[in-house]
């Protein structure tokens, strides 16, 4: 039996995806990126194909993506996070065709996808300048409402009022919005909306310049959070697909290109 | 204190310089095969840029602030020709005192570097000529007027269309004449005046020559070194840089016939366009490379917009050749700041037949309007012939290198992906 790897070092977590002959997911791990990021994406590599009892050499093929890429020498290929993430999430299971658009929120920043017909990228862009509408804008704020990121989600639900207003951007000052927010008397459930749908507002204005097509197919860690999912899906005014586990969607990606380029070689071998 | 303050601030603006120059080059060289006619072209930024020389020019000086200044009337006025479009983000960031935040690098920085080494420019520059282009330009020139330059302002009409646009540009280019020979003293005669057109064309012959060589298929030459090659053109004594560029042209003839090339012969054709990237500043060029593409073609006012056209004459008397000269410098330009610009649509869509295109790069600098309104329409125009197109802005800051080269990577790979399914 082999396996693929595909393995995405981004700006807080490693993300981890084998994927065995089939192309189905086999097992799948996420460790903090860290400082040593190279030797805990190692560490957590081995930690999983002990865990799975899979031999080294048994796995066929490693592309790595992310941030970290290029500095995982292990790897036999690197690719962009963009190309990976259209990857993972043309063979999600939903099938290429029912959705052209991917929206990515990841540690510090999002992307649109734009798909052809086929799944291929035909266009994409990305809000890399600031924190706002990235994951870090939200654990800032988890943090200074003092719950946790995956709270998040429930808080927003149970929000029934009309949620508070976050006007800023950077994080520093959107910080002291929620402070006061919070002195004012706004409860936690209507800031934790409002901050959702600031989110939410910003990509979809970011997506409207690239034009949006059908279904909406949202990954990333935090496409976890129900009360994001629920304000991209009002502002989108669209519907949104989220994946099984969307943290891994870019590893997974990187698996299928793995499994791609070990099939592509073994051609080259055969000929 | 003031003065002191001043030299201290100096002293690290050329440091910091220095530095960039110095990376920038070692970046350049840093690809298998290089040609070695190139070994001019980087000794001389080299000694020119990173080492901290200078430039030896024989007779009076005369900035331009852009390609739109005719350089034969120049050259026929017994002047040198300089350009100082200025690439460096140490003088982006001097040049920040005097202009908004939001201004274009290259107009501030060249702003910043005048403003830097103003005891050596005031004294070398005999004049800095500013066409009234696009507004940043406009406006710096009144800026370096304030600073003590001889700043002439030479008028350009908003559009190239009407009969009555070339009749204003050429008595512009008229009264440009007249100063240039009260200036230095000369007269531009009939005989100064065909020399200077000889020189001129047969720098744009040569440059044409390797514009040729790019078309090639496997590529002969890397992106980076034809873009260094007009860079030099900005300040080096001409004679001496077609000689240069001559060498450089027989090698690659060579190297072509024995079907030599560099790179990958998969690596995707780009096409360059959009804000002028200048010395140091070729850092977008450079990422594509680095990353397996190759810049095949570009259409800059820096490189292949400056030098592509020659000036065509066939009556030579006097008063026939200067509005020649003047034609030469307005029918072709295609800068964004002449209103319907459909040419360079136009010029765009051929070239990227020619140079069998698989993808534009459209750069711009954050604070240059004019070309990212183009932008929307050039994206259209490729869309419809399939052709993908990424759009990055940017400014003469490295902060941004990691994020531009994950979108550079992407949009290559897309482009391969495209490839193998054809
Ligand atoms: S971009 Fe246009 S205005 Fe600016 S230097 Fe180039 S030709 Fe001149
Ligand atoms: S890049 Fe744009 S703003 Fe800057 S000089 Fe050229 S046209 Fe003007």
């Amino acid at each position: 039996m082999k396996y693929f790897c595909g393995i995405d070092i981004g700006s807080t977590a490693t993300k981890i995806v084998l994927t065995d002959e089939e192309g189905k997911i086999a097992a799948h791990t996420t460790a903090p990126t860290g400082s040593h990021f190279h030797k805990n994406a190692v560490e957590a590599l081995e930690a999983l194909l002990c865990r799975q009892q899979i031999k080294r050499q048994d796995i066929g093929y490693i592309v790595s993506t992310g941030y970290g890429r290029k500095l995982f020498k292990e790897a036999d290929e690197t690719i962009s996070e963009i190309t990976a993430n259209a990857a993972g999430a043309r063979n999600s299971g939903e099938g290429a065709g029912t959705f052209r658009t991917i929206i990515n929120i990841g540690g510090q920043d999002s992307k649109i996808i734009l798909l052809d017909d086929e799944g291929h990228v035909k266009h994409f862009t990305m809000n890399d300048k600031c924190a706002a509408g990235t994951g870090r804008f939200l654990e800032m704020a988890a943090r200074n409402l003092e719950i946790e990121v995956d709270e998040l989600g429930d808080y927003h639900m149970k929000s029934t009022g009309v949620p508070a207003t976050i006007n800023s951007t950077c994080t520093v000052f959107a910080e002291s919005e929620i402070i006061s927010l919070m002195a004012g008397g706004h409860s936690r459930e209507a800031i934790v909306a409002g901050i959702h749908y600031s989110i939410a507002r910003r990509i979809s204005r970011l997506a409207g310049k690239i034009g949006i097509e059908d279904k909406v197919f949202f990954d990333g860690g935090p496409a976890l959070n129900r009360g994001l999912v629920a304000s991209f899906e009002d502002e989108l005014m669209r519907e949104i697909v989220v994946p099984e586990t969307p943290q891994i969607t870019t590893a997974f990606g990187a698996a299928v290109i793995a499994q791609e380029a070990f099939a592509a070689e073994g051609e080259k071998i055969n000929v | 204190m003031h003065t002191e303050r001043f030299e201290r601030v100096k002293k690290s603006t050329n440091l910091h310089f220095t530095m960039e120059a110095d990376e920038a080059l070692r970046k350049i060289e840093d690809f298998p095969s290089n040609p070695g006619a190139m070994g001019y072209f980087y000794d001389l930024f080299r000694s020119v840029y990173a080492n901290g020389g200078s430039l030896t020019h024989k007779g009076t000086i005369i900035g331009t602030m852009c390609v739109q200044v005719p350089e034969e009337l120049i050259l026929a006025a017994g002047a040198v020709p300089f350009r100082l479009c200025n690439g460096a983000h140490a003088f982006d960031q001097a040049g920040a005192e005097f202009m908004p935040a939001k201004a274009c690098s290259l107009a501030r920085a060249t702003v910043g570097m005048l403003h830097i080494n103003r005891s050596v420019h005031k004294e070398r520059l005999g004049m800095v000529v500013v066409p009234a282009t696009c507004d940043q330009k406009r406006k710096a020139g009144e800026l370096l007027r304030e600073m003590g330059y001889n700043v002439y302002i030479l008028e350009v009409p908003s559009s190239k269309n009407s009969e009555e646009a070339r009749h204003y540009w050429q008595n512009s280019v008229k009264r440009f004449t007249a100063e240039l020979q009260h200036l230095t003293g000369r007269k531009i005669t009939k005989k100064s005046l065909g020399t200077a057109i000889n020189l001129t064309n047969e720098a744009r012959r040569q440059f044409r020559r390797l514009y040729n060589f790019r078309k090639i298929s496997p590529p002969v030459v890397y992106g980076k070194d034809a873009l260094l090659v007009s860079n030099a053109y900005f300040f080096d004594d001409k004679e001496r840089w077609l000689q240069a560029l001559t060498d450089l042209n027989n090698e690659l003839e060579l190297k072509a016939l024995k079907g030599e090339s560099v790179g990958n012969r998969h690596a995707p054709r780009i096409l360059f366009t959009g804000s002028p990237p200048v010395f140091p500043h070729l850092k977008i060029p450079l990422l594509l490379e680095q990353s397996g593409a190759i810049v095949a073609a570009d259409e800059v006012c820096s490189s292949t917009r400056m030098l592509y056209d020659a000036v065509a004459y066939d009556e030579s008397a006097l008063y026939d050749m200067i509005p020649s000269v003047a034609d030469r410098y307005l029918k072709p330009c295609t800068c964004p700041f002449l209103v319907l610009n459909d040419d360079r649509r136009r010029r765009l869509k051929d070239m990227a037949g020619q140079f069998a295109i698989d993808g534009i790069v459209y750069q711009i600098f954050s604070g240059c309007h004019l070309y990212e309104m183009e932008q929307r329409t050039i994206a259209k125009t490729f869309a419809d012939s399939g052709i993908p197109l990424l759009f990055l802005e940017t400014d003469y800051s490295q902060e941004d290198t990691g994020q531009l080269s994950t979108r550079i990577e992407a949009f290559l790979e897309s482009i391969k992906a495209r490839k193998r399914r054809k």
